[in-house]
């Protein structure tokens, strides 16, 4: 954001987390940015984390905002759509109504507050270590991502299984996407759009699968 | 006749090598006479040995109109004069041609002389073709001479008199025995008025066969004719009041109001035309109708004809004549959206350096020593000042509908276009010359009209007050959103401290709500109004609350399913306090000072710690005897597990079994101990999250001393989109190549206007630059619009023709589009591209040819016939032929005719208007 800390990373990527209370949102960024599982207080409204990565020889700083799912903070938590690049859905594989809210609920709440047209979005089965408790199989999840043009992982933030992985694979993505970059790149590099083709639709920024 | 001469080349082409030697030619004792003729056979027969393909390869250059002829040229010398020799030639010669197709394109020499390929020989000077009779008899004696030395078929012309008369004189060796010669020219003034007429121009015709006079009257000659009219209609610049009430008629099909004959422009109900009018993109259009062949015996049966309909042509074509401005003369230079954002970005680039917009009013911005302010800077009256002021914060609609806005709108950081900063970058488009002084002066005395409206609690003009901020929109936008709802606040407030506060709660005493300084009205509204709603409903509930009178307070209701853990009471849900607003500058201070705090372990937000707080105060109030656990069962349902799977026999069981999750019963939860430190208050008596009155005060200052540049970028924003989603509005009939255009116009804005959104450049010239060029971009579209505006009202009924004419012009200016200058006009036949009119659609293009008024009628004396509504075809065009029976034998074996019994003995293509007029003649006659 400001002039000093330009020299220390090539791009600034904001990430959103969404979804039911108790998926295992706060657990799940604690696992990526701290490599501890501990049992967690409810997020009062919004928590906020900062990482650094290196991801494709790039330096990255990953400012993650993880929303609580209560119903009374949603009207404020609106506001964190607002600019971010990448809007990762947890549900929980133990509980069924965490996967359908994702559809009744925070699919639409994406569609009326997210000011980025190509933010790529990211769906998230998270406790799979209760493997026996499941009741969402994979297959539903990679249906659904399908449908909404979304990326899809299982992973556990217990056992840390594929933690590292997601959000990997959506800084990945998010570099893809030209888009997403110039936004949050802070060097000097603009691109002429007169010079190229016109700018990428949304259908082929969403990936998949 | 490509055929035969092909024929002839295969002959001398095996023979060519000898003949160089055989044929040796002594030029010394020639004369230069018979030099030029050799040289033009020489010429000749190196054309006619290369054949059509050869030449191509040659260097052949296409000859411009029709598009499949070509042509070679030579340069001769004689007597002191130099002479260009041109051979056209046709690439595809697909057929033989009927005697006059109107439909395809022709020469003009093709036209007149009804020929197929030809020559060409003229004299070259540089003050054009001047050739006296004898000369050009001179002349064409010495092709003639040089053609039958080569066998060559070809038709050859040589321009006589000066080259506007477009006279000709030509002849043709059509073999053995045949010889065709040609002859046109033109009567420019004083046309003779029998030869106006189509019997006198028939009789003309016949007088060039028949042998007396008398013969006329008594001998029938089988003669085709063939006819093309071409009507224009009036230009639909001049005349607008005729357009209107033509519109009357079709619109509302009344009849046609003789008084109504106000001056409106043809774009009155457009959308764009509460800013500019936008010259009519279509100046008129042409009505071609071509009769085909038919005989006339009699000149009686030919002075029939000019009064037949148009009706009954066998076709009719439609030719649009666009206004010079679409077709790219003048870029840049027309007035509409596209030329005011031009300005607007001007002005965006000189306030950088400047600090308030104050400064370029004071005058401290032309002191400081920067000349890029020019003195011409004007900026309009006060009255006009007043006037869109006035428009702007006293006129705006009731209703907002963003339901308006196309769907790839909110991707550009603006405004809805109907809202209030969206309408003020619009009018300041539009004020004086959009300079920045101008923009200034309207925006001081805005923001005076926005403070008035602050301080004396009046809504906002053109501004909802509900919903929450948009944060899709542009800061100013989403302030003056904020602005509104402030304002709204302090109205109930205000509302509130006048009606007397007992009065709204006088009818339900079991709801206690002290007047507080804080109190919000409408919660308190809101409070009697469910009390009362719920007392009826449910008088379980009533009961309750009358027994524990004094202690509930602030209840939205009862939650029918749950009971209290710790007494035998429904659960009350608490009327809680709005989240707290903020627009997006206030969320980025939030998230710098998350930032400055750094990912500490336990972060949570402030703001949302207080409204947790407020809600607990809240359950407390409607729930004296709720416990922690109770407000999670309410407030966070997943962290309380139940014994037993729920039915609806469990739902009235007390006291209700099951435990907090695991994450909340942690002794050290943080929920727990803000639940210890709330005291139980009713969301009515809370200290508020959010305070109107600083709020809005804030908002004042933030736009009473925004940085000039900030400004002008978010201006810049706004008005390229309120300017694209006007222009969006317009109703062209769907037609589809319009539709993507506008589709695409929005992510090319949006990627050109982010660096201005992201404000990471200021003042960076790129950026400047990217700016004046999507404003090219943007009178592109806006063009196309206006054109497709103009084409769907007038084709009202026939959306094929403004469909087919639209895509030909689409077709033709796209390759041009993104360019800054329209070069060249090489695709102009594109442009005027003839489209056929189908029958059903005939009277929609008749309509458009009103009856001229008295006063245009005046101008014109009508003099030709054929009238279509009273306008008279501006050109006529005629073919008479005349065809003898041959015996074929006469002719040559090899020649073309062979399968023709027919052949043309006399031609004659007349071509009229009412003040001229063209006869082409040609005459086939046996030597």
């Amino acid at each position: 954001m400001d002039a000093s800390s330009v020299s220390e990373f090539d791009y600034l990527f904001k990430l959103l987390m969404i979804g039911d209370s108790g998926v295992g949102k706060s657990s799940l960024l604690l696992s990526f940015t701290s490599d501890t599982f501990e049992e967690l207080s409810p997020t009062i409204g919004v928590d906020f984390k900062v990482k650094h990565v290196t991801l494709g020889g790039k330096k990255l700083k990953l400012a993650i905002w993880d929303t609580a799912g209560q119903e009374r903070f949603r009207t404020l938590t609106s506001s964190y759509y607002r600019g971010a690049q990448g809007i990762i859905m947890v549900y929980d594989v133990t509980r069924r109504e965490t996967f359908t809210n994702l559809s009744d609920i925070w699919a639409k709440e994406i569609d009326l507050y997210s000011t980025n047209q190509d933010c790529i979005k990211m769906l998230v089965g998270n406790k799979v270590d209760k493997e026996n408790e499941r009741v969402v199989t994979k297959k539903e999840g990679i249906d659904f991502a399908r449908e909404y043009g979304c990326l899809f992982i299982e992973c556990s933030a217990k056992t840390r299984v594929n933690v590292e992985q997601c959000f990997e694979e959506l800084v990945l993505k998010i570099l893809d996407t030209p888009s997403l970059t110039s936004e949050g790149s802070t060097t000097v590099k603009r691109n002429n759009i007169f010079s190229q083709k016109p700018p990428v639709s949304d259908d082929s920024a969403s990936g998949c699968c | 006749m490509a055929s035969s001469s092909k024929k002839v080349h295969k002959v001398e082409d095996d023979s060519e090598e000898e003949e160089e030697f055989e044929h040796f030619d002594d030029y010394t004792l020639a004369s230069s006479w018979e030099r030029f003729i050799s040289e033009i056979e020489a010429v000749c027969r190196q054309w006619l040995a290369s054949g059509p393909k050869n030449l191509l390869e040659k260097g052949a250059v296409p000859s411009g109109e029709p598009k499949n002829l070509y042509k070679v040229k030579s340069e001769l010398k004689y007597a002191m004069k130099n002479y260009c020799m041109e051979y056209y030639f046709e690439i595809s010669n697909a057929g033989i041609r009927k005697p006059a197709d109107w439909n395809s394109s022709l020469h003009d020499l093709q036209l007149s002389f009804g020929v197929k390929e030809f020559m060409v020989i003229a004299p070259q000077s540089a003050n054009g073709v001047i050739l006296d009779s004898p000369e050009a008899s001179k002349l064409l004696s010495a092709v003639a001479i040089a053609f039958s030395n080569c066998s060559s078929l070809w038709p050859a012309f040589v321009p006589v008199h000066d080259p506007s008369r477009k006279a000709y004189i030509g002849i043709q060796n059509m073999g053995t025995v045949f010889t065709r010669r040609f002859e046109g020219d033109l009567i420019a003034t004083q046309v003779p008025v029998k030869l106006m007429h189509l019997e006198g121009l028939y009789e003309l015709f016949v007088s060039k066969f028949a042998f007396s006079s008398s013969d006329l009257s008594t001998h029938f000659f089988r003669v085709h004719f063939t006819m093309k009219l071409t009507y224009k209609t009036l230009p639909y610049d001049d005349d607008n009041e005729e357009i209107k009430s033509e519109y009357e008629i079709n619109e509302s099909g009344q009849d046609n109001g003789v008084d109504n004959r106000n001056k409106l422009q043809w774009d009155d109900d457009c959308p764009w035309s509460e800013w500019y009018t936008a010259e009519d993109p279509l100046k008129a259009f042409e009505l071609i109708a071509t009769w085909d062949e038919k005989t006339v015996e009699s000149s009686m049966e030919m002075a029939e004809l000019e009064n037949v309909s148009i009706h009954e042509a066998h076709k009719w074509f439609i030719v649009p004549e666009f206004s010079s401005y679409l077709m790219g003369d003048y870029m840049g230079h027309m007035v509409g959206f596209a030329s005011q954002l031009g300005l607007l970005i001007d002005a965006l680039a000189i306030s950088l350096d400047v600090k308030f917009m104050e400064d370029f009013v004071s005058g401290l911005f032309e002191a400081s020593g920067s000349d890029k302010l020019k003195s011409s800077a004007v900026v309009p009256p006060p009255t006009v000042l007043d006037r869109v002021l006035k428009d702007l914060c006293h006129e705006g609609p009731e209703v907002i509908s963003p339901e308006s806005r196309h769907k790839s709108s909110r991707i550009i950081k603006g405004a809805p276009l109907e809202t209030l900063f969206a309408q003020f970058c619009l009018h300041s488009l539009w004020f004086g010359d959009c300079n920045i002084r101008a923009i200034a002066v309207l925006w001081i005395e805005f923001i005076r009209e926005v403070r008035w409206c602050w301080e004396e609690s009046q809504p906002l003009p053109r501004m909802p007050v509900k919903g929450t901020i948009d944060l899709s929109t542009c800061l100013v936008n989403q302030k003056l959103q904020m602005l509104a709802i402030c304002i709204e606040k302090r109205r109930q407030q205000l509302d509130s401290h006048q009606d007397g506060v007992g009065d709204s709660n006088s009818d339900s005493p079991s709801v206690e709500v002290e007047a507080n300084e804080d109190l919000s009205h409408t919660l308190r509204a809101k409070e009697s109004l469910i009390k009362e709603s719920h007392s009826t409903s449910t008088s379980n509930a009533n009961l309750e609350s009358s027994n524990n009178n004094n202690t509930r307070r602030g209840s939205a209701g009862v939650v029918e399913t749950m009971m209290l853990l710790n007494s035998p009471n429904y659960m009350h849900a608490p009327f809680t306090q709005d989240p707290p607003i903020m627009t997006e500058d206030m969320h980025e201070e939030r998230l710098r000072a998350v930032e400055v705090l750094g990912d500490s372990f336990n972060f949570s937000g402030q703001l949302e710690k207080d409204i947790l707080s407020s809600d607990m105060s809240a359950f407390k109030a409607a729930n004296p005897e709720a416990a922690f656990e109770d407000f999670i069962r309410w407030h966070s349902p997943k962290d309380w597990e139940d014994d037993s799977s729920s039915s609806s026999s469990s739902r009235k069981k007390w006291p209700p079994g099951g435990k907090l999750s695991d994450r909340m019963s942690d002794p050290g939860n943080s929920w727990r101990k803000i639940w210890n430190d709330a005291p139980p208050l009713p969301a009515s008596e809370q200290k508020p999250l959010m305070d109107p009155n600083r709020e809005g005060e804030k908002i004042l200052h933030y736009l009473e001393t925004v940085r000039p540049h900030q400004l002008l970028e978010q201006m810049v924003c706004t008005a390229f989109q309120a300017a694209a989603d006007t222009l969006n509005q317009t109703n062209f009939g769907g037609l589809k190549n319009m539709t993507t255009k506008i589709d695409q116009l929005y992510p090319t804005m949006a990627s050109a206007l982010r660096p201005l959104q992201a404000n990471k450049f200021p003042g960076d010239p790129e950026i400047i630059e990217d700016l004046k060029r999507l404003c090219v971009v943007f009178e592109h579209v806006e063009k196309l619009i206006t054109l497709a505006a103009s084409l769907h009202r007038k084709f009202l009924h026939a959306p094929r023709l403004s469909q087919t004419i639209f895509n030909n012009f689409y077709n033709f200016y796209l390759p041009k589009m993104g360019k800054a200058s329209v070069g060249g006009d090489t695709n102009k036949e594109l442009v005027n591209k003839k489209e056929e009119v189908r029958v059903n659609e005939r009277d929609v293009v008749t309509s458009m040819f009103i009856q001229p008024s008295a006063n245009q009628s005046w101008r014109k004396v009508l003099s030709m016939g054929n009238l279509l509504n009273g306008h008279e075809p501006i050109t006529r065009e005629i073919v008479f032929s005349l065809r003898d029976r041959m015996d074929s034998s006469y002719h040559a074996p090899k020649s073309q005719w062979s399968h023709e019994q027919e052949i043309e003995t006399h031609r004659m293509y007349i071509c009229g208007t009412s003040n001229d007029l063209r006869v082409a003649l040609s005459v086939t006659s046996c030597d």
